[in-house]
């Protein structure tokens, strides 16, 4: 069994799990906007699964109702335009408030990985 | 903010939810094309390309649930969804939804119907500005009139002088108003043109009464504190219904003279519509006159007397001040006035001095009297009605888990395939909220239909007046209580189904129909019947032992002959009689109608029994008197009243055709007024009086037994009562005392006299005065009854509705318990059991049930008979033979209802059940 961040789950024990998931993944979605400008669901899917190094690969559908509840909060606005390949798309953008929020959470992310790092680094001496 | 906003794009997205799905499916054929052509680009076949895609894609249809969670709002959706659901299972079975909602309906009408009456007059505050803010005097009322310089208790009545005392010395209150609690007859006619007297409940109140209550016109002006001089014009304000009824809103009334009692006023203005006075009373007064008028109305005026009580008091409170204060600043008034009165005070007065005190309680509903005397029955029969709703509830509970029990196997189902716990439970609640509301909706039209005929029936109006001013459409509060009332029975009979379906397992779907286990919801269902027998006990003994109740006191002995006498009502105020011409017209009226062939006796009162009406102080000439309240009531009459009424005379002798205005003045009094001011002694030649000065006004001539006349209440002993002759009235002055209502007929033993022959008679007298009513003294007695049987009736009704249930309920709970038992009972038959062994059984489970309902009855009704008994007056609360009977009839009914079923399952026949199995 593959184990990576968006698989390893169960399937009855899911209300935390996919809490988690979903705000990881909404932070990655709105990051990955905030660089590379607006992007239809699957050049987002790709972007992220790129980006992750092909750890995130499956289950891309999950992606769209995290876009959904995204754009319910106003993190990020949608339109109708042309892929590359002339089809229909949907394009999604990040919006004002959307980059506020990716800051403030980017920031407490960041705040959090370094907590975390520094217990990983504590040995017992240095407590001494 | 984020919260709000992503509520309303739910919202948004919930009403275009076709829109959104079809923007999703987009969305995923549009990934999956563009996978599939990387897939192509990077080489694969295109069928492996697309199926690769899909694979990454994941599950579509978890996505999709999780996108349409966040798109819409889903409890709402599944609420709808549900609620749809269920009333599609409803129409399916349209037998048990109609009844349903049927016994619904009756169970919350009832209750409804008397939460109506309860809130208009337990509840419901005046229709005045600032109710909070007013505040009366006194914890009871104690109307009408009260004599001296002390009171028992409390002081809750006033004079004139000591309300003009309190008002000019109390500085807590904007403003103090005084007025009579009671709303007399007077007769109406308009000075100009030809309209004929009517006549119509007034008040007297002080100037200062619209202004306190915070009351504006409705046309013209209201009373101002100047028209309640001594010296002002004499002017009226009248009742909104009056004006629109009788006058057709004329505008030229307002200005207009009218005769009130003959003497002239000037109506002023309108009262704004939907005020009907102080308090709730019927009938509600439609003039309201100034107090100092009073003298100028009735002779016998109690303006000027410091000493006689008769004013109730209401104020508004400043905002900011305590009534504990002004309640405080009162007593010292109080006290400060009794000293002013020293002199006037009887030796027994200065004696108590020191006890006497006052209470404000708040005021906002006004005189409360009608809620001091119906309160404690509406509290009775809000708690029968109450019974009943619970019965209905256990009935349709039971119902509901029969369904639910039939619903068994869809339910495991369901939740075989994964169906949640919440949406399970949430089905049966659904339906039984659903039920009952509609049940509500028709048991409100129930309530409506009801109240207005439990009005007419407890406060019957005479013609031309108004109504009890309790409105019987629902007002907000009714509204809320039915829809309430609704909500929480729903939920009450649907607890025990969901219950059930929360605990249904899934393995059940796989067993078979017959293998099922339908026993297993059989407890509850019990209980619900043993739960309906015992409520239906109590309220069936109640209503018993209160009927009984009933009929011991309408069988008293009454002390006036009840058949073979008819009561004309008259009133020749109305014909334009004036006080002068009264004795002669009393006169041609006996004369005429003892021409009638049948009648041995005739004569005119007052009032005849068992009304009551007058009262008066008594002072008896060279005797202290008792201590407290020295009055009396009275009631005037012609010669041969006794004879008429059948009361016998004790002592010395009656009124008799030797009473002339030229002899000495004479009473007649019963034993209670003989004990309660001569105590042993011998009344006859004893003399007293009305007033001080007068205390040998009157002659005692003889006494009679007591009589019951009703001057409080059915259940109050008699009271002390006196006669005095017509032809010594003081036909001098004019007073509404001198106006005779009633003549007395008595027929000869086994002759009968006709109304129509009593009626010509007075026609022939005089063809314009209108006879109001002739019926039976025995009618008039029941009359007085008819609250108290309404009452008595109420309670039957509910009681046997509530057996009525009952048995349904059982009859269905042994109807489905046999259907279960078939196959055993088939065995039973096939091994040799005969009928009569097979209807014993069933019906030995049934008869069980209701021995555990009287068990737990019994002693449920001990305590609602001792709580009714605290109630009413000599009730035994032990009748053995009403509980006997209650209980006989309750085990009759049930017997008959499972009867049916246990016939039935006799004739279940071995071979049938075996070819099922």
């Amino acid at each position: 069994m593959s184990c990576d961040i968006l698989s390893c789950e169960e399937p009855n024990r899911e209300v935390k799990e996919t809490d988690v998931r979903q705000g990881t993944l909404a932070l990655m979605a709105l990051k990955t906007l905030d660089v590379l400008g607006p992007l239809n669901g699957y050049g987002l899917a790709r972007r992220i699964e790129q980006i992750s190094g092909d750890l995130l690969t499956v289950n891309q559908g999950t992606l769209y109702p995290v876009l959904l509840k995204l754009e319910q909060e106003g993190s990020i606005a949608s339109e109708w335009g042309v892929s590359e390949n002339n089809r229909k798309a949907r394009f999604y953008r990040l919006t004002r408030t959307g980059r506020k929020q990716l800051n403030a959470e980017a920031q407490s992310w960041q705040q959090t990985a370094a907590i975390i790092a520094r217990f990983f680094a504590v040995k017992a001496e240095d407590l001494k | 903010m984020r919260l709000i906003r992503r509520f309303l794009g739910r919202l948004t997205s919930w009403a275009t939810t076709r829109q959104y799905e079809e923007r999703l499916r987009a969305e995923i054929e549009e990934h999956l094309a563009l996978q599939t052509a990387e897939n192509i680009r990077a080489g694969l076949t295109c069928a492996e390309a697309r199926r690769q895609a899909a694979l990454k894609f994941g599950g579509v249809e978890p996505m999709k649930e999780m996108y349409q969670e966040l798109r819409g709002l889903p409890l709402l959706e599944a609420l709808v969804q549900d609620t749809r659901h269920a009333l599609r299972r409803l129409r399916m079975a349209p037998a048990f939804t109609i009844a349903t909602v049927m016994t619904l309906a009756l169970g919350i009408g009832a209750t409804t119907s008397i939460f109506t009456l309860v809130y208009a007059v337990l509840v419901k505050s005046l229709p005045v500005a600032n109710p909070a803010e007013l505040f009366r005097l006194g914890r009871e009322s104690h109307c009408c009139y009260i004599n001296g310089y002390s009171q028992e208790g409390e002081w809750s009545i006033v004079s004139y002088d000591l309300y003009k005392y309190l008002r000019d010395n109390t500085k807590g209150f904007v403003e103090l108003a005084a007025f009579q609690d009671l709303t007399p007859i007077l007769g109406v006619r308009r000075s100009e043109g030809l309209d004929t007297a009517q006549s119509y409940p007034y008040e007297f109140v002080s100037g200062n009464y619209f202004k306190m209550f915070g009351i504006g016109s409705y046309a013209g002006r209201m009373l101002t504190p100047s028209d309640d001089q001594p010296n002002a014009a004499p002017v009226a304000v009248m009742s909104y219904r009056l004006w629109q009824e009788r006058y057709g809103s004329d505008p030229s009334v307002i200005g207009a003279v009218f005769n009130l009692d003959d003497k002239p006023f000037t109506i002023v203005g309108i009262a704004p519509p939907g005020f009907f006075g102080d308090s709730l009373r019927n009938p509600p007064p439609d003039l309201f006159l100034p107090l100092n008028t009073e003298p100028y109305v009735d002779i016998e005026a109690d303006l000027s007397n410091s000493f006689e009580h008769w004013l109730e008091l209401i104020g508004r409170i400043r905002p900011s001040v305590n009534p504990a204060t002004v309640q405080a600043e009162m007593r010292v008034n109080l006290k400060q006035w009794l000293l002013a009165h020293w002199s006037e005070m009887s030796a027994d007065d200065r004696a108590r001095f020191a006890e006497q005190t006052l209470y404000l309680s708040p005021g906002g509903a006004g005189i409360t009297s009608m809620r001091e005397r119906y309160g404690r029955w509406l509290q009775i029969l809000m708690i029968a009605s109450g019974l009943v709703l619970l019965v209905v509830c256990a009935n349709i509970a039971n119902l509901m888990l029969v369904r639910g029990l039939e619903r068994r196997r869809q339910t495991s189902l369901s939740v075989a395939l994964g169906a949640r716990v919440s949406r399970v439970v949430r089905e049966p609640l659904i339906e039984s909220i659903l039920l009952s509301l509609f049940g509500g909706a028709a048991g409100l039209a129930l309530a409506f239909a009801t109240t207005r005929v439990i009005l007419q029936l407890a406060f019957p109006s005479l013609p031309g007046h108004a109504d009890v001013p309790i409105s019987s459409s629902p007002s907000m509060p009714v509204l809320l209580f039915a829809f309430i009332a609704s909500l929480v029975t729903g939920v009450a009979f649907g607890i025990a189904p969901a219950w059930m379906a929360a605990r249904i397992h899934p393995i059940e779907a796989l067993r078979g129909a017959s293998r099922s286990t339908p026993r297993a919801g059989s407890l509850p269902r019990k209980t619900l019947v043993v739960f309906q027998a015992s409520l239906s006990l109590v309220l069936l003994s109640a209503s018993g032992l209160l009927t009984v109740a009933l009929h011991q006191m309408e069988n008293q002995h009454f002390g006036f002959e009840l058949d073979g006498r008819l009561v004309a009502n008259m009133n020749p105020r109305l014909a334009g009689y004036r006080a002068d011409q009264l004795h002669l017209l009393y006169g041609r009226i006996r004369e005429t109608i003892a021409n009638i062939p049948g009648v041995s006796s005739v004569a005119l009162g007052l009032y005849s029994p068992p009304d009551s009406g007058w009262g008066s102080s008594v002072f008896v000439e060279g005797h202290p008197g008792p201590r407290i309240d020295p009055t009396s009531a009275w009631n005037r009459v012609t010669a041969a009243y006794f004879e008429a009424v059948a009361t016998p005379i004790l002592r010395g002798r009656g009124i008799s055709e030797e009473d002339t205005a030229q002899s000495p003045k004479v009473a007649v009094v019963n034993e209670a007024f003989a004990r309660k001011f001569f105590g042993s002694e011998d009344p006859i030649g004893k003399r007293f009086g009305p007033i001080p000065r007068l205390s040998s006004y009157f002659e005692i001539v003889g006494m009679v037994r007591d009589a019951r006349y009703f001057t409080h209440g059915l259940d109050q002993p008699t009271g002390p009562m006196y006669f005095t002759p017509e032809a010594q009235a003081d036909y001098a002055r004019s007073a509404g005392s001198l106006f005779l209502k009633d003549i007395v007929i008595a027929a000869k033993p086994g002759a009968s006299v006709s109304a129509t022959s009593v009626l010509q008679a007075m026609a022939s007298v005089d063809p314009n005065m209108p006879v109001i009513s002739i019926r039976t003294l025995r009618e008039q007695v029941a009359s007085q009854f008819m609250q108290p049987w309404l009452i008595a009736r109420l309670t039957s009704f509910f009681g046997i509705l509530s057996l009525l249930l009952a048995s349904i309920g059982l009859y269905g709970v042994t109807a489905y318990n046999a259907r279960c038992r078939a196959a055993e009972i088939g065995v039973r038959v096939a091994l040799g059991a005969n009928r009569g062994d097979v209807i014993r059984l069933v019906l030995r489970g049934a008869l069980a049930l209701i021995l555990w309902g009287v068990l737990i009855g019994l002693p449920l009704t001990f305590v609602s008979a001792r709580f009714l008994a605290s109630q009413l007056y000599g009730m035994n609360p032990y009748n053995p033979v009403v509980l006997l009977v209650a209980i006989v009839a309750l085990g009759v009914s049930v017997l008959v209802a499972s009867l049916v079923p246990a016939f039935r399952s006799s004739l279940i026949s071995p071979l049938d059940v075996l070819r099922a199995e």
